[in-house]
């Protein structure tokens, strides 16, 4: 008896102690990580993989003032050049006559711009990173603050101007729709109108063109369906063929297009900035992933074949995201980020031809890296190949 | 697409495509156009997230929708329901945005994305509610609504938000990117930082990479590593480039 009376008072005292000295180290611990001293480390990489040159993402001319504005992906700038520049074969490169870069312009990984034809503003649009589309006056270089912005929807792509209406219309690739603005508006002003949902078949929309003629808007989709289930059962996925999917100017909603270019015989891959051409009836579209362009007639519909195709090693066009039309003086400029070029073509231009001129941000036979937003990194142990998703 | 993770078990890519909602998995030696070998992706598979990372041992794919951790069987292709969902209020779940699985010390590391940006405006009614993101360290195999083990969080942390991540497993150790407030363009106090599983509260990390002019990081998004050379590979968004660093400290 005596034996469990004695265990009995110890047991107790053994367990009360224990639990202190649990708690005091886990206290201890605790107290040892917050005041932790982190050991800052300041070295330089061994090993630094980034694109010297720039990555052309898009295009707009204005053949009245010779203005040439294009977008720089890699280091975050637009840049001004002269129309007219034909860069050497021997010249390392063609300045250009101006650049907007910088902290405080509100631009950063810049896919569309836009130059007024009357102002010569640049509209510039953010694709991803910054929710706004600046708008710098003539005279705008450096880093300088815009002379008004628009906060937008995120990851635009293309925007198309009706001067007529003072509208802007533009692609919103994350929520699959149209957004319709007020061209002067800025601020958090909201759009006018939108055009989105399952019925309207907007699939990762990128290229907006608009056909006055026709009252019609063009969209390029690259095929990554995102679906609301029914009755508020959340979204999923389906991957489609590219398609060109065409609305009436006017529309609004979830609104089913009035017809659908898409097929195997359309070419389409990655189809991204579009143009019209009013006089010819034509659309131009930058197909990014086959190296190439295709025009098709505004009246195609189905599994139409492009009219003309400009590809091959002549044309210079590798990765080509931005396409613009000078009506004007008969010119298609195309903004290729696979090599730091513009390439200038003649309107009715087909095949492996070799372009009219080629504007040069890089040195001749650059590649370019194509690094863009690397939001991740991954590592193939097997190769030793250090894997970069853009 | 804002993620990819190689599987050196079975020689894999697998990178998730939010515009799609859809999970890809690539042979190891894919190029150019080459198609996936599967596809997880419809109406039971419901949304995917931006980030995801592979368990190749207990063959399971690790991503979110949400504030919802989904798990999907690895060799799954088609149509199929996440088997496991970690959600609700205990989860502490909010704006996940990294992920990373330890298939050997099972353990499951979510990072948080932050709910402000530097353009919009601030009052002081507005910054009460202003939430910066957060580390989660959960068991491999928690399901349903369960608390972390562990959350990483405070102003000694530095914590604004995680991007992506990797554990270490050999060290029990976490390293994630963090970039700072998002739409800054080269904003303050961005980092790549290594914490330890057993962390938990506002705790400064072991080991800090600062973007400074030195080491040329300006906004981090993106870690890998490669232990058999000692060196932590980052992604930086602000340079448009990877940069590789000998961090031979933590391995």
């Amino acid at each position: 008896m005596d034996k469990i009376f004695r265990y009995k008072k110890v047991w107790p005292f053994q367990l009360l102690l224990l639990g202190f000295i649990v708690w005091l180290a886990q206290a201890i611990l605790a107290q040892g990580q917050v005041d932790r001293k982190p050991v800052v480390i300041e070295r330089p990489p061994l090993r630094f993989i980034k694109d010297p040159n720039p990555s052309f993402s898009a295009v707009a001319v204005d053949s009245d003032s010779n203005m040439l504005v294009v977008s720089d992906e890699n280091m975050f700038r637009i840049m001004e050049y002269d129309r007219r520049e034909s860069t050497p074969p021997r010249a390392r490169l063609t300045e250009p006559k101006r650049i907007i870069s910088g902290t405080n312009t509100k631009a950063e990984m810049i896919c569309g711009v836009y130059i007024d034809p009357k102002t010569k503003e640049i509209y510039a649009l953010n694709g991803d990173t910054q929710n706004w589309m600046p708008i710098f006056s003539t005279d705008a270089r450096g880093n300088v603050a815009p002379n008004r912005a628009l906060n937008i929807p995120g990851h635009p792509f293309q925007m198309a101007a009706d001067e007529e209406k003072q509208l802007l219309y533009m692609t919103i690739q994350s929520d699959n729709k149209i957004v319709v603005y007020r061209k002067q508006a800025s601020g958090g002003e909201k759009p006018l109108r939108t055009i989105q949902g399952n019925d309207t078949h907007l699939e990762d929309p990128h290229g907006i063109a608009l056909d006055f003629k026709n009252k019609l808007i063009f969209v390029s989709n690259f095929g990554n369906a995102n679906l609301r289930g029914e009755a508020g059962s959340g979204r999923y996925g389906k991957f489609d063929p590219p398609s060109i999917t065409v609305y009436p100017m006017e529309g609004s909603g979830n609104i089913k297009p009035v017809r659908i270019i898409e097929g195997p015989k359309t070419l389409m891959n990655w189809p991204a900035h579009m143009a019209f051409h009013e006089e010819r009836q034509e659309l131009f579209v930058a197909n990014d992933a086959d190296n190439s362009i295709v025009v098709f007639r505004a009246s195609d519909e189905g599994d139409a074949a492009p009219i003309r195709v400009i590809k091959g090693p002549k044309t210079g066009i590798k990765s080509p995201p931005g396409i613009a039309l000078d009506a004007k003086l008969g010119e298609l400029y195309v903004a290729n980020m696979g090599t730091p070029s513009i390439t200038v073509f003649p309107v009715a231009a087909n095949g492996d031809v070799a372009p009219a001129r080629t504007i040069r941000g890089g040195p001749a036979g650059a590649v370019g890296l194509m690094i863009g937003n690397p939001g991740a990194v991954g590592y193939d142990t097997k190769r030793e190949q250090i894997l970069v998703p853009n | 697409m804002h993620d990819v993770r190689y599987d050196a078990v079975h020689d894999e890519i697998v990178v998730p495509v939010p515009y799609a909602q859809a999970i890809l998995t690539f042979r190891g030696a894919a190029d150019g156009q080459e198609g996936p070998i599967r596809i997880i992706q419809g109406p039971k598979t419901g949304a995917i997230g931006s980030r995801l990372d592979v368990d190749p041992i207990h063959n399971e794919i690790f991503t979110y929708t949400g504030n919802t951790v989904t798990v999907y069987p690895r060799e799954a292709n088609g149509d199929v329901a996440p088997i496991r969902v970690i959600r609700g209020p205990d989860t502490q779940l909010k704006r996940p945005y990294g992920i990373a699985v330890d298939p050997i010390n099972d353990i499951l590391v979510i990072g948080l994305n932050s709910n402000f940006g530097s353009d919009e405006p601030i009052t002081l009614e507005d910054s009460e509610s202003l939430e910066k993101g957060a580390i989660l360290v959960f068991n491999r195999t928690d399901s349903g609504n369960v608390k972390p083990r562990g959350v990483i969080r405070g102003p000694k942390s530095g914590i604004i938000r995680i991007n992506q991540m990797q554990l270490y497993p050999q060290r029990k150790l976490i390293v994630g990117a963090m970039p700072g407030i998002i739409d800054n363009m080269e904003p303050d106090g961005a980092f790549l930082g290594v914490w330890s599983y057993d962390d938990n509260g506002d705790v400064p990390p072991k080991w800090k990479i600062p973007a400074n002019d030195r080491t040329k990081l300006k906004k981090p998004f993106g870690v890998v590593l490669n232990p058999k050379n000692k060196e932590v590979i980052i992604s930086d968004m602000r340079n448009q480039g990877v940069l590789v660093f000998s961090l031979p400290e933590i391995f």
